[in-house]
């Protein structure tokens, strides 16, 4: 019987085959990661790690960018076949971003899945500690970063709070029980709580 | 048994045993699948514009 997941080095490795969503998420990467960095947050590290529900987005963090940088992304989204819901030119999204306020592309002829593109920078303090702390999971021949799982179960779980986060947050206390630790828990808590 | 237990109970399953990754896959493809047929169907004059009337619908736009 083969395990649900086995470390590598400082790699968390799933042991089991890509789906559909996560064709999506890694086509979605292998053109953003070509001009900015990212940390894929929330909903899908749970689902990524087994938990059997629905997921209607994904949530990724990415630092702000120049107006210029972000209209070549922008420009090679929409070459790729992926469309925004909150405007087709870089005039009407980049105002989006500069406020901080979340974006979101599907693939093209399709609404759902989508990306959820959450801008942060330095003064988004909880945000910008787990993106600068990632934790790199590998699926077959996918890499993501995510947060730290101690990091991710504990916003989940003082922070979001709801039904879907609880169980989330359930699910990978359970599945990572030999893998995480508990000082790791004491050192993120006061960082999360500054989200509150 | 509570949701959560079910939650409990199955990570626990999956930790020990990767063969249960299939009925994940199975619900994530057939949640997409059904998603793209839908959407393909109720937007099939411009796509984009009734799609973004119905995000708006629905608090998402």
């Amino acid at each position: 019987m083969v395990k649900g997941y086995s470390i590598n080095d400082d790699t968390i490795i799933i042991n089991r085959q890509l789906t559909s969503l996560d064709f999506f998420v890694k086509d979605f990467l292998d053109i953003l990661k070509k001009h900015t960095d990212y940390l894929i947050v929330s909903g899908f590290v749970s689902i990524a790690t087994g938990r059997t529900r629905g997921t209607e987005d994904v949530d990724l963090l990415f630092p702000i960018i120049p107006k210029e940088n972000f209209g070549i992304l922008f420009e090679d989204l929409k070459m790729n076949k992926f469309w925004c819901y909150q405007g087709d030119s870089i005039e009407e999204i980049y105002p989006y971003i500069k406020n901080l306020q979340n974006i979101r592309f599907a693939r093209a002829q399709e609404v759902f899945p989508n990306m959820e593109l959450i801008p942060i920078d330095k003064n988004r303090k909880t945000k910008y500690f787990e993106f600068t702390h990632p934790q790199k999971i590998k699926i077959q021949d996918f890499e993501l970063k995510i947060p730290p799982i101690e990091f991710e179960i504990l916003y989940k779980e003082l922070i979001l709070g709801g039904k879907k986060d609880l169980s989330d947050a359930k699910h990978l206390r359970t599945f990572f029980s030999g893998y995480i630790k508990e000082e790791k828990f004491k050192e993120y808590k006061p960082i999360i709580l500054l989200e509150r | 048994m509570k949701e959560i237990d079910y939650v409990e109970l199955f990570a626990g399953k999956i930790r020990e045993d990767n063969s249960l990754f299939q009925q994940q896959k199975a619900l994530i493809e057939a949640q997409i699948k059904g998603s793209s047929s839908l959407f393909r169907n109720m937007f099939n004059k411009n796509f984009k514009a009734q799609a973004r009337e119905y995000l708006k619908g629905i608090d998402l736009l």
